[in-house]
């Protein structure tokens, strides 16, 4: 469903993306794995068009989207979860997921998409009222998520959900990503915990400075001697 | 909600019957007019400054613009019904043209380029002679009678004050918010945040512009640095910070504070209005930034504890 070919995206004249293709197909869950600063947080980005793309393709369902607002990607269907999960802080819980439901698209059934992430995160149900600058930060990541899920997306992407949460937090957190995607949500995810990414994953990508190094499926990853010394400490 | 629309129609109603009740209080009148007009320009700047969060020092164009076009109209036979509209769409389409670009840039980046706006603006109007009078600026020889004067102020308050208290509950208005609190995630979310900026600072700039043409018929008088001063931008910024910032009758609270302070100290002493100002503002964002209607907020909820106590955990 999302398919990008030979990325390239530059901020100002620091080129942060070479060459970058990969696709994502329906019902999958495709995780990018890298260091810090590999250009995986920028790769979510050029997607849903919060930074210029200075060449190559994005391609969505059949429509090129590298040159189309962000409003407009929103409404084809993508749901970005920023790192860092920029919530509104000074409006309550329930502000934030209605706001959510801000897409033409997501409109019409706003309560349908209310009782789907209020049963998906019953700790947020209870805090609807509460302000959400307020919560932790368990709670603000969920908020986050469900979120981005009131604009009904097909393509639910997730940067770091895990970061600064309690293991136990986050183990939690990727069972609900892992429902999310059985209930038909394709997702594509960055995450630094790369073995609890693996653990859910179906394929995923090795972005390392800008570029695509290696992919394969969940097994082909894991197997790999790279991704076991680099990144799992084996 | 309907408490706040019988209180709002019970104030108009009183406004409304007070030059009949006391046609000879002029000066009382003239206070309520300034009132009028200087609360519908702060709540047309809160919609840029306060709901949408991007905080400009240039507004006095939009004011200028409108009570040059209306001054310069009148000066050739045109009619009001023509000239107040033409002056609103023509300050609302200069807004576009300023807003475009400045709305590249954020926070405090917009609002250097606004100041920017603001002067060149005034600088223009100084120059372009031929058009504007120059620094002599235009005069008009006949105002409308004071009454009528009274009444357009107080219609055009009750519109800004309307649409204001409309936008704040309206898709729009949610959207705006999100632009204040987060332009990314408002961004990511869908919000075409580029388009509801200038969006606000359209409508924002055709109440001015409106004021700008009442401006020019009571005063009889527009010159580049009244209309285009940067004190009357300043003015703007100050009135919905001491009311409440982004809320709908904080600058209206802030514009009856501001022309008190101006009509009783600015005949007493010069220029001790703007240390009263100075003086309020530092105060303000000091101990209550949420302005009189949070200080109004802490008392309520002083006198009465919350019912709803949020468990720990």
């Amino acid at each position: 469903m999302l398919e990008v070919n030979a990325l390239a995206v530059a901020y100002g004249d620091v080129q942060v993306l070479w060459d970058v293709t990969l696709r994502v197909e329906r019902g999958e869950i495709v995780t990018l794995l890298g260091a810090n600063g590999a250009g995986k947080t920028t790769l979510l980005r050029a997607v849903s068009r919060t930074v210029p793309v200075r060449g190559g393709t994005i391609v969505l369902g059949g429509e090129r989207i590298e040159r189309a607002p962000s409003a407009r990607v929103v409404e084809l269907g993508i749901a970005h979860v920023p790192e860092g999960r920029r919530l509104w802080p000074d409006m309550s819980v329930e502000d934030n997921l209605l706001l959510g439901s801000y897409p033409r698209r997501a409109r019409s059934d706003v309560r349908g998409s209310l009782d789907y992430v209020f049963g998906l995160f019953p700790r947020v149900a209870e805090r609807r009222a509460q302000i959400a600058g307020t919560l932790s930060g368990g709670e603000q990541q969920m908020v986050a998520i469900a979120r981005g899920l009131m604009s009904k997306p097909s393509l639910l992407m997730l940067d770091e959900p895990s970061l600064g949460l309690a293991p136990i937090i986050v183990a939690e957190l990727f069972e609900t990503i892992r429902r999310i995607n059985d209930a038909g949500t394709t997702v594509l995810l960055v995450e630094q915990n790369v073995r609890q990414a693996l653990e859910i994953a179906t394929r995923g990508y090795v972005v390392e400075t800008g570029r695509v190094v290696s992919s394969g499926t969940r097994a082909e990853l894991l197997a790999s001697d790279e991704i076991k010394k680099a990144y799992l400490g084996l | 909600m309907a408490r706040n629309g019988a209180f709002a129609a019970i104030a108009i109603a009183a406004l409304v019957a007070v030059p009949f009740v006391a046609p000879h209080a002029e000066y009382a009148l003239d206070v309520l007019f300034l009132i009028f007009l200087y609360g519908a320009m702060a709540t047309a700047w809160n919609l840029v400054g306060g709901f949408a969060g991007q905080v400009s020092f240039g507004h006095a164009a939009f004011l200028g613009i409108g009570a040059y076009a209306t001054a310069i109209m009148t000066q050739n036979g045109i009619s009001l019904w023509i000239s107040v509209p033409v002056s609103a769409l023509l300050a609302g389409a200069y807004s576009l043209v300023i807003g475009i670009p400045a709305f590249r840039l954020r926070g405090p980046y917009f609002s250097i380029a606004t100041i920017g706006i603001g002067e060149a603006t005034r600088l223009i109007a100084r120059n372009w002679s031929s058009l504007t009078g120059g620094v002599s600026g235009l005069t008009l020889s006949s105002a409308p009678p004071l009454l009528l004067q009274y009444f357009a102020a107080l219609a055009l308050l009750v519109a800004a004050v309307g649409l204001a208290a409309w936008i704040r509950a309206s898709r729009f208005g949610y959207a705006l918010a999100a632009v204040r609190q987060d332009t990314d995630a408002a961004e990511t979310l869908g919000v075409a945040t580029t388009v509801a900026k200038t969006q606000a600072l359209f409508l924002s700039a055709c109440i001015l512009g409106v004021a700008g043409s009442v401006y020019a018929l009571h005063y009889l008088f527009v010159s580049p640095d009244s209309v285009f001063g940067f004190s009357t931008s300043i003015a703007l910024v100050i009135m919905p910070i001491i009311g409440g910032l982004g809320t709908v009758t904080g600058p209206l609270i802030g514009a009856v504070i501001y022309t008190f302070i101006r009509e009783q100290l600015a005949a007493t002493l010069a220029n001790v209005d703007l240390l009263a100002f100075g003086v309020l503002l530092i105060a303000i964002v000091v101990f209550e930034p949420r302005g009189i209607l949070g200080i109004a907020d802490r008392i309520r909820r002083m006198r009465k504890p919350p019912a709803v106590t949020v468990p720990d955990g």
